[in-house]
């Protein structure tokens, strides 16, 4: 189980840095490997390698907004045959039609301050 | 026309003059033999007019009999063409005679379905030139009207004013250029205009919160949109749109709800670290602590939670008032759900020396509940009651089948209690107790939030109380199966509910 857990990455796109250390600290000591980026359009690109299995997506980072970067991710035309699931984070409230929209794209759906790093672990575990 | 009155005139003339003839010979041998005294005058009174009466009454017969034969003789041929019998071929005369009233009738009827295309393509035209329709006109909403390719044939006075332009800048232009429209979501006007070209012939819509981006620095206009797509009305005419203008309130509630919504996320956010560094902390120090610096970090962390719990209530409370709360009611398994919430907040009440203890009744139906709006519920009540528990330690909830067989909880604490005659207004908004004001925070919003997705939910909530003995919070939910009877009952296969009542039927979202 561990071992399968090891092979495991994660992509964290975040503009709050201390935000991404805590998250980082609580994934990494639960055995995933995890890569952190700022910047929206940087955060596209890594995406689109497909070289992760998850990606933790927070809707405000600078450049390109989250819900860009979704639909740009679940575009088949733009980025073919994703394998990585998606998870929104984020503790700004869309309003209930937006946020329906989003959940449909993503798989997962979670506001931040809700949860504790290692409560988010659990939820992480539930998507796999 | 003419032809069929000829020969009804000659008909009565026919028939007028035979009359006449055969009259004037009868009044003839009266005369001759009144004048020889063949008779005495009496009786020859009454054979004159007996034979007067019966001579008119045998012409006339003979004569209807002599103006019914073209028809007769019609109606014999179909006769014999249809059983092929052995009745004789009519005459020649009356076959022509036949075929002249028959002709004349249909002439009639060509000419009648001539007149009747007329006068509808005379008021086909007179609808289709909306310049001259005074409602059109004068509506004083924006209206718009597209051909089937979407270009604008009619605008009218209110929506040349609305967008700025003269008309004649407008008519035969795209209605996607005039009308740079953004929707709230997928659910666009082009795209179902797109599908009911492709799948209806009658079809209508409404659009709420639309944005109108305007150039030439026009602040942004926010309005409702309805539209009605005809395909068989005139070309010109096959879509129809209206427009009710919200500018104002719309901008407005952003304003307050985005203003909430950025207060909100900037509460979150130190709050999202705040709890990622306790649990660190937490995790890190167990061992090391002493036991008081640990009660102090649970503190920490039983607070921090209550404030997260407090920031949601804010954003729900906004939600409600600005009928924004959507409830997604599933079969939920509801020992879980409540287990759930209780060990969530237990450490808020183990801070505060208080014991959770609970019972909840085996077997209960499933509950048709929204997970996470009933969890807000859950933890309001119980935080209520830590807050007013006093010096008292335990808190009890019990959760039944009540006799009209809905899901009861109650939640009990055996503190402070409340005043009778304030228990009415506890689920008002902003209330609060003012015995307790000045010891106890809050802000009244709880329990209000609480009523609001009581209510969405179709459950009762209530309380009982008794000052310095306690006070018990009662709700109900009811089974799932209960909910889908309702739906059912409405011949409904999905319902949307709101927290201030019943407005759409189209999703088990529950506003």
């Amino acid at each position: 189980m561990e071992q399968n857990l090891k092979s495991k990455k994660i992509l964290i796109i975040e503009d709050e840095s201390f935000i991404s250390e805590l998250y980082c600290r609580s994934l990494n000591k639960a055995g995933y490997e995890t890569d952190t980026v700022i910047d929206g359009v940087e955060a596209l690109e890594k995406a689109q390698t497909n070289d992760y299995d998850l990606i933790l997506l927070d809707l405000m980072v600078p450049n390109l907004t989250g819900i860009e970067i979704l639909r740009k991710l679940k575009n088949p035309v733009i980025t073919p045959n994703l394998k990585s699931k998606i998870i929104i984070t984020t503790n700004l409230e869309e309003r209930d039609d937006v946020k329906k929209d989003i959940e449909k794209q993503a798989d997962g759906y979670i506001v931040k301050a809700n949860l504790t790093p290692s409560e988010l672990v659990d939820f992480i575990r539930t998507i796999n | 026309m003419d032809d069929l009155k000829k020969l009804n005139h000659r008909i009565w003339i026919n028939n007028l003059l035979f009359i006449s003839f055969s009259n004037f010979i009868i009044f003839g041998l009266f005369f001759y033999a009144f004048l020889n005294k063949i008779l005495p005058i009496n009786d020859l009174l009454i054979i004159f007019i007996i034979i007067l009466t019966s001579t008119n009454i045998l012409i006339s017969i003979l004569q209807i009999n002599n103006t019914l034969k073209p028809l007769k003789t019609l109606w014999q041929i179909i006769i014999r063409l249809n059983s092929n019998t052995t009745i004789p071929m009519p005459q020649i005369d009356d076959l022509k005679y036949g075929k002249d009233i028959v002709l004349n009738l249909n002439n009639q009827i060509v000419q009648l379905s001539n007149v009747t295309s007329q006068i509808n393509n005379d008021l086909i035209l007179k609808q289709s030139n909306l310049n001259n329709n005074l409602i059109a006109k004068n509506l004083p909403l924006p209206l718009i009207i597209t051909d089937n390719n979407e270009i604008i044939t009619y605008v009218n006075k209110a929506f040349a004013q609305y967008i700025g332009l003269p008309a004649k800048d407008i008519i035969g232009k795209s209605l996607y250029t005039i009308l740079n429209m953004s929707f709230t979501s997928e659910d666009t006007f082009d795209n179902w205009l797109k599908t009911v070209k492709l799948n209806s012939a009658v079809a209508s819509k409404n659009w709420e919160r639309v944005r109108l981006i305007i150039e030439d620095n026009h602040p942004t206009r926010q309005f409702d949109l309805a539209a009605f797509y005809n395909q068989d009305n005139p070309a010109n005419i096959e879509t129809i749109l209206v427009l009710f203008d919200h500018t104002k309130q719309y901008s407005q509630d952003d304003q307050a709800i985005s203003f909430v919504a950025l207060s909100v996320h900037e509460l979150r956010t130190p709050l999202t670290l705040l709890r990622g560094y306790i649990e660190v902390l937490e995790e890190e120090l167990k061992q090391t602590l002493n036991p008081q610096l640990k009660n102090f970090l649970n503190k920490m962390d039983a607070t921090a939670q209550q404030l997260t719990a407090f920031v949601n209530n804010i954003l729900n409370v906004a939600r409600i008032d600005d009928d924004q709360l959507e409830l997604k009611l599933q079969a939920e398994n509801w020992p879980d759900i409540l287990k759930n919430a209780i060990n969530d907040i237990r450490l808020r009440a183990k801070v505060r020396g208080i014991t959770i203890q609970y019972e909840i009744e085996e077997n209960l139906p499933t509950v048709g509940v929204d997970r996470i709006s009933i969890y807000e519920v859950i933890s309001n009540i119980i935080d209520n009651a830590i807050k007013y528990s006093g010096r008292s330690n335990v808190i009890n909830i019990h959760s039944y089948i009540n006799k009209q067989n809905l899901i009861e909880t109650s939640i009990q604490d055996f503190g402070l209690g409340i005043n009778n005659n304030i228990l009415p207004n506890l689920f008002t908004k902003f209330y609060r107790d003012h015995h307790n004001r000045a010891q106890i925070g809050g802000t009244g919003l709880g329990l209000y939030l609480c009523k609001a997705i009581i209510s969405a939910h179709g459950g009762n909530i209530w309380v009982t109380s008794k000052i310095n003995q306690g006070t018990t919070f009662y709700f109900t939910l009811l089974p799932y199966d209960g909910l889908t009877k309702e739906m059912k009952d409405n011949n409904l296969e999905q319902i949307t509910k709101t927290a201030h009542g019943w407005i759409k039927n189209h999703s088990l979202y529950r506003r």
